[in-house]
């Protein structure tokens, strides 16, 4: 009897995890594929003299900023989502203030733990109720709406949304990541090198503007590793935004026991 | 427009964004990402549904599973749609809707476009903003973006396997490095925008204001919901303030 609900157990969660991790590999490559169709077509079909050269160096200036959490963030949810949800969350993205918060709420609601079987099957099932009402409201109030309202606002009103909207995300998203990170010397040093890189770096060498960020990052990366606080103890990759609960069962589910 | 244009009718140097980012095909693959995702989905509820008995659990479990987390997502999709209607302006609603709707953030795809017309010798929406550059700003983001999913679709069959000692080599480092390179590069953004102009100026200590000031009423009302809704705040009144300020 034992036994026998054993087998059904392994094959039940076993049958799941093929399914997920196939079918996961499939949409997520159809996924990718398809994201990368529309300005693929615009670079070699539309007509705007773009060359190699263009998209390579775009490219290096993005990757090294960016780069880096490419490997690192998969790295950090993984043991938080678990590896079905994976293939869900970096396709819906908002992974940190929508997805996380959501499977937490999930598996406090009926009661189960990160890392457990049933963890991972609350997380699934949330995510997938958070993709609905995502995919949804998208469509319908950016889509629908959205492409309305742009179609009726006056021109010189989207002229200056356009003008300014670098600034304006930008001031808000810089104070977002201080006050995630709470990490004051990195923060300083990150402030420091920006100021100077901008304005004294550029000045001398306009060329540097290209690549601006890219210095700006390795130098706040160098500066912040040699010039850390070495009591600190660090034990989880804390990194964009998990939750303190999420933080939690990244810590608790670090006993991998069960998976 | 010319009837015999069947391609996106375009010229390097104009600044008629919405007409490149609109073009038919890009609208199509944009929908073809919502219809993937709504297909795996499907697939994943099924493939719940046919595992929950075996763990212990039940239906209702699933379903209230489900339901919380759509509930719990209301807010959170509700303040991407005020941030990604902000960004239609610059990339059009396919691009938005993919890129900052689903794949990434509004912050990393704003800054990937930001980064990509910089190595252009342009800004983004400025008068030099061209469809060229939209283009390779729009690229560029797509396979930032597609990096990310490249990274997963390697490393979880390689972290089921190995479990996630690889997150565990330095902790240190695992902890700094990432918290600094993103305070590097938004400090970078933030700080490339205060040159450009007054209104420039302006709009970005307006929109980290607004910000802050929602970040201390969160946390002093105890108000979660507002963090969330923090940034579409921010990016509006900036953007309000800002067309008064040119204006003026």
């Amino acid at each position: 009897m034992t036994t026998n609900i054993q087998t059904r157990t392994g094959s039940g969660m076993a049958g799941f995890e093929a399914t997920t991790s196939r079918w996961g590999r499939i949409t997520m490559m159809a996924g990718l594929v398809l994201s990368l169709i529309g300005p693929l077509y615009l670079v070699f079909f539309g007509g705007l003299d773009i060359t190699a050269g263009h998209i390579w160096l775009a490219f290096i200036a993005v990757a090294a900023t960016f780069g880096i959490f490419w490997i690192m963030e998969p790295l950090t949810y993984f043991p938080i989502l678990g590896p079905a949800a994976m293939y869900q969350a970096f396709m819906i993205g908002n992974i940190s203030n929508k997805l996380l918060p959501a499977a937490i709420v999930a598996q406090s609601s009926i009661d189960a733990r990160p890392g457990t079987k049933r963890g991972d099957l609350a997380a699934v099932m949330a995510i997938c109720g958070a993709a609905t009402v995502h995919l949804t409201s998208l469509l319908l109030f950016v889509g629908v709406l959205g492409t309305w309202l742009i179609s009726i606002v006056p021109d010189a009103l989207i002229e200056v949304a356009r003008l300014y909207i670098l600034p304006a995300v930008m001031g808000a998203v810089l104070v977002q990541c201080i006050a995630t990170m709470r990490q004051l010397r990195p923060t300083i040093f990150a402030i420091g090198a920006a100021l100077a890189v901008q304005f004294v770096l550029v000045p001398l060498v306009p060329q540097a503007a290209m690549g601006a960020t890219a210095i700006t990052v390795v130098a706040t990366i160098m500066l912040s590793w040699f010039g850390r606080d070495r009591s600190a103890i660090h034990t989880t990759p804390a990194e964009e935004e998990p939750s303190d609960a999420a933080r939690d069962a990244a810590n608790g589910s670090t006993a991998e026991e069960i998976r | 427009m010319h009837p015999l244009a069947l391609q996106v009718p375009a010229e390097a140097g104009s600044t008629d964004i919405l007409a490149v980012a609109n073009s038919p095909l890009v609208w199509a693959c944009a929908l073809g990402v919502f219809g993937v995702i709504f297909v795996q989905t499907f697939i994943y509820i099924k493939a719940a549904r046919k595992a929950a008995p075996a763990v212990g659990m039940s239906t209702g479990e699933l379903t209230r599973s489900y339901r919380a987390g759509a509930v719990a997502s209301i807010g959170p999709s509700l303040a991407v749609v005020l941030v990604a209607i902000a960004l239609l302006a610059l990339f059009g609603t396919p691009a938005v809707l993919v890129r900052i709707g689903l794949i990434g953030s509004a912050a990393t795809e704003t800054a990937s476009a930001g980064i990509a017309a910089t190595t252009m010798g342009a800004t983004l929406g400025g008068p030099d903003y061209t469809q060229q550059v939209f283009a390779v700003a729009f690229m560029a983001m797509s396979i930032s973006g597609g990096m990310w999913m490249l990274a997963t679709l390697i490393l979880t069959p390689l972290l089921k396997r190995g479990g996630h000692r690889l997150s565990q080599v330095n902790p240190a480092a695992m902890a700094i490095i990432p918290c600094a390179a993103l305070l590097g590069a938004f400090s970078m953004l933030a700080v490339a925008e205060m040159p450009k102009s007054g209104v420039h100026l302006i709009t970005l200590v307006v929109s980290a204001a607004v910000m802050s000031g929602c970040l201390f009423l969160a946390r002093k009302l105890q108000a979660a919901w507002l963090k969330e809704w923090a940034l579409g705040f921010a990016i509006i009144t900036a953007l309000v303030v800002a067309f008064a300020a040119h204006a003026a």
